[in-house]
């Protein structure tokens, strides 16, 4: 009896394709054999009725059961629980052998988002995000992100996910070791630069990390490399200025290398063919300086600038860079000038020492005096006038001048020091 | 259990030349791989993206014309193209111009400016048609915050009428053909 039942199903079930609701029905049919038996003596037979259409009067507590039945059916053949199994028959139109088909189909394996391969599942991985992908992608990532320098900072594959790929993950799916050295090593630069209390010496090929409680803008001397920086920004020691300016008078000299080259090429140190003493800055006489050596370094604004016209500010503020920049670039020129004056000094010393006009311990105080000049970078006008003499003094030191050169230097380190504490107690 | 996804996955047959090929080397994934990106791409239809030719000779080189739907550029169409890195998906794919542009973020070589196929926001599981789509965005929408040729932002920012009068004239003069449907 079942068997016809089935038959004539089948050929109804083409008839009503479309609804999903008559494939339902026709199921439950399969269920309640019994009952439509007991129906069927006393309606007309199938075959004289054109109007015959075979169907049943269910309660809510049959479909109940019948829905019940088929759940538990797929949670047999699925191994799933029946939450998952009534959520993807709802999903697929109670359609049983259309999910069984597929499963079986699949198998135990998924496909890869990113290589579209089919592999087996426990070939996936995925981060608490659950972005799935197999173990080769992950690889294959892990090492491209190596190679580009980039290893805290890697995240989950997945379009516009920002989960972080942590290192134990990271190091499960990485097949090469030699890449995991690399990953320890650069992870370990990336956890440096993030600490608030470390700081890698800026000295080339220099392995020095400096660590201090606060982050100061003040002077780190690095024992290994004789390295001088600032610790709070790592570039040359910048005293008095504080770090943004300098790192704005940097990018402006750099932006304006061309007005740098320019200024370069047209400022001349001395006159070697007159021997005319003048100033570096204002060209003008030296002597005319008088006791303010150093008058002409402070830029002196035009007091009316407020009432000008914008071209004429932009002109303004043009000429005080250049004016700045002159004294900037003239002082990187003292600097490397006094290196050399330090360099011949020593030879000098060698010299005396060489004709026994003194020992070597009369003249170390010339050296001493020597690389105290090296100090003095960004130094305002009194300092300025005091390292000159300095200068001045050491160029033209003889034995007996050692009182004086002495007592110049303690002006010049004093001068210094009121500087650097006005600047320090920012 | 990945029930959830649509089953516009790799064709049967697709699938069978992977599982085929794959013990010859991965470069015949990367290859299937391509087809199968190419083939989401053409089905797809895409009105603003059409033509799509795969170079015979190197299927890592992909040439399209990018057709877009609102002024100024409507007038014509753009001619890109794609080029897979070796190491694709897992680095990003770089797309240009080969017909001359007048944009804020495309520069006079028909490089593009498209975060997100930059080295550093590339994510492996970025198809190519959701980077066609942000292509199209980009054209249709200037992001003149990050410009490649700043004298267009500015123009666009400050008078957006004379940019698209500009950029219309540009493409009708540079623009390639429109399809006809």
């Amino acid at each position: 009896m079942s068997s016809v039942d089935m038959k004539s199903q089948d050929s109804e079930d083409s008839d009503y394709d479309q609804s999903d609701h008559m494939d339902d029905d026709d199921d439950y049919g399969g269920y309640y054999d019994n009952d439509t038996d007991d129906l069927d003596i006393d309606k007309p037979k199938k075959s004289d009725d054109p109007e015959y259409f075979e169907y049943e009067l269910l309660q809510v507590e049959d479909v109940e059961r019948l829905l019940n039945e088929e759940v538990e059916t797929l949670c047999r053949s699925l191994k799933v629980d029946p939450y998952l199994a009534k959520m993807l028959l709802q999903v697929h139109q109670w359609n049983k052998e259309k999910i069984i088909e597929r499963t079986r189909h699949m198998g135990r394996t998924r496909e890869c988002a990113v290589c579209f391969q089919r592999l087996a599942m426990e070939m996936f991985y995925s981060l608490a995000c659950g972005h799935t992908f197999c173990k080769d992608c992950w690889d294959n990532f892990f090492q491209i992100q190596i190679q580009q320098g980039i290893t805290t900072g890697i995240e989950c594959m997945e379009k516009d996910c920002n989960i972080l790929v942590p290192e134990d993950f990271l190091c499960s799916a990485l097949s090469k070791p030699e890449l995991r050295d690399k990953y320890t090593q650069l992870s370990f630069t990336d956890h440096v630069k993030a600490h608030p209390e470390l700081r890698f010496c800026p000295g080339a090929n220099c392995s020095v990390i400096v660590r201090a409680k606060e982050p100061k803008s003040k002077r780190v001397d690095c024992a290994l490399c004789k390295t001088t920086f600032c610790f709070r920004c790592g570039i040359d020691y910048h005293a008095p200025t504080d770090c943004v300016t300098i790192k704005k008078w940097l990018t402006k000299c750099a932006d304006d290398s061309e007005t740098a080259n320019y200024i370069s090429a047209h400022t001349k140190d001395q006159c070697t063919k007159c021997k005319y003493d003048f100033c570096w800055m204002c060209l003008g006489d030296w002597k005319a300086h008088g006791s303010e050596y150093y008058e002409c370094s402070r830029y002196k604004e035009n007091p009316n600038i407020a009432n000008e016209s914008v071209h004429a500010q932009a002109r303004e503020a043009l000429k005080k860079y250049l004016f700045y920049f002159e004294r900037y670039e003239n002082h990187a020129k003292s600097l490397k000038l006094e290196e050399q004056t330090l360099l011949k000094i020593t030879s000098r010393i060698q010299d005396k020492v060489m004709n026994q006009a003194g020992t070597w311990i009369d003249w170390q105080y010339l050296l001493d005096a020597a690389s105290l000049l090296k100090k003095f970078e960004y130094q305002q006008a009194q300092l300025e006038a005091e390292v000159e003499n300095l200068s001045w003094k050491i160029e033209r030191a003889e034995i007996t001048d050692r009182g004086d050169l002495e007592n110049q230097m303690d002006v010049a380190e004093k001068r210094r020091q009121t500087l650097l504490k006005d600047f320090l107690e920012i | 259990m990945a029930f959830h996804r649509a089953s516009s996955g790799v064709s049967d047959e697709l699938r069978d030349v992977n599982a085929a090929r794959w013990p010859m080397g991965p470069q015949y994934t990367k290859q299937i791989f391509h087809i199968h990106e190419l083939k989401d791409i053409r089905d797809a239809n895409l009105k603003v993206f059409r033509d799509i030719n795969v170079d015979e000779t190197n299927i890592l080189n992909w040439n399209g014309l990018i057709v877009p739907d609102s002024p100024p550029y409507n007038k014509g169409a753009f001619k890109i193209e794609i080029v897979f890195p070796a190491e694709y998906p897992f680095k990003p794919p770089k797309l240009t111009f080969k017909t001359k542009i007048y944009h804020p973020n495309v520069d006079e070589k028909g490089q593009i400016c498209l975060p997100i196929i930059s080295a550093e926001n590339w994510k492996p599981a970025t198809k190519t048609d959701q980077v066609i789509q942000a292509l199209v965005a980009l054209v249709n929408d200037p992001e003149p915050e990050h410009p490649l040729r700043a004298d267009l932002a500015e123009e666009y920012t400050k008078d957006k009428k004379k940019f698209f009068k500009n950029a219309e004239e540009f493409t009708k003069k540079h623009g390639e053909k429109r399809p006809s449907d």
